[in-house]
């Protein structure tokens, strides 16, 4: 009967665990059971497993999740590029409306208009994932480069070839920022 | 990303200090007691391994897989040594707590 509940932690507190750790917490449990279980009773050394077992699932489960951060720091970078997107197709819309033609919306003021916008968008990723600026520009180097392998006629190369640089760097600018401004002072 | 020179954190500080004490057999539970042993703590095994975890992807410990045991039932142990830069981890934070600690009356070793 004891056995059995200690196989059931057991079983509980490798479900908690990475593969590569599974093995040394169970055999490091199994073994303190053991000296346990012959120092005082089997009652005793099952008792001190459901404490540990008890007490280590919130940090092992905290450090499960620490480890899935990656998945955040994707989904902060991908709201971050819808973000990059509305921007840009808000200055376009603007510049359109403004010169009463749609391809006068592809022009340099507009990319000057978006660059500090996209720095501001990257230094607030930051603040919610210091590695989302990267992530960021990564994608938009990644949508740039197909955008302009897909040869879409409606935007200007040099406009493809001048986002390619200035929105990822607008991007890492803006992490840049945020590190600069919450860096610690050293002596 | 951590830097060598920033203190530790009050547990990782213990766990370093207890793999140091422990040398070549540090495993996850040898760790536990050592620590229950000089402060009374009844430490989890889970906080250990997720402290060990940690120092270790700071570069502060390394990691290896031992023989298979029958008192585990055939598992192996995960040890742990202290690297160079928990070495450095370990000096710092030790500085930063004598200079702090420097002539404060009641804080002699008892």
């Amino acid at each position: 009967m004891r056995q059995r509940g200690l196989d059931v932690l057991l079983w509980i507190v490798s479900r908690l665990v990475p593969e590569r750790e599974r093995e040394p917490l169970v055999g490091d449990l199994s073994e303190e059971y053991a000296v346990r279980a012959n120092a005082a009773s089997s009652s005793v050394a099952l008792k001190w497993c459901l404490r540990q077992v008890c007490a280590s699932a919130p940090p092992l489960l905290w450090a499960n999740l620490r480890r899935v951060a990656w998945l955040s720091t994707i989904g902060v970078a991908m709201l971050a590029y819808v973000a990059v997107g509305v921007v840009e197709f808000g200055v376009n819309w603007g510049l359109s409306i403004a010169s009463g033609h749609e391809t006068a919306a592809y022009n340099p003021v507009g990319m000057l208009i978006t660059f500090p916008m996209v720095v501001i968008i990257g230094y607030s990723t930051a603040r919610l994932r210091p590695s989302a600026p990267a992530v960021l520009a990564t994608m938009m180097v990644v949508a740039v480069t197909v955008m302009t392998l897909s040869a879409n006629e409606s935007v200007p190369l040099w406009y493809r070839i001048a986002y390619f640089v200035v929105g990822p760097a607008a991007a890492i600018l803006g992490g840049a920022v945020k590190r600069l401004r919450f860096a610690p002072e050293r002596g | 990303m951590k830097k060598r020179d920033d203190p530790l954190g009050s547990l990782e500080h213990i766990v370093l200090l207890a793999v140091m004490r422990l040398d070549a057999n540090a495993y996850g539970m040898t760790v536990r007691r050592e620590i229950e042993n000089a402060t009374g703590r009844d430490i989890s095994i889970g906080a250990v391994y997720t402290t060990l975890d940690r120092l270790e992807s700071k570069g502060f410990v390394r990691s290896y897989t031992g023989e298979p045991t029958a008192e585990r039932g055939g598992r192996a142990k995960r040890y742990f040594d202290l690297t160079a830069d928990g070495m450095g981890a370990l000096r710092n934070t030790h500085d930063v707590i004598l200079k702090l600690s420097a002539g404060l009356k009641g804080l002699q070793p008892t």
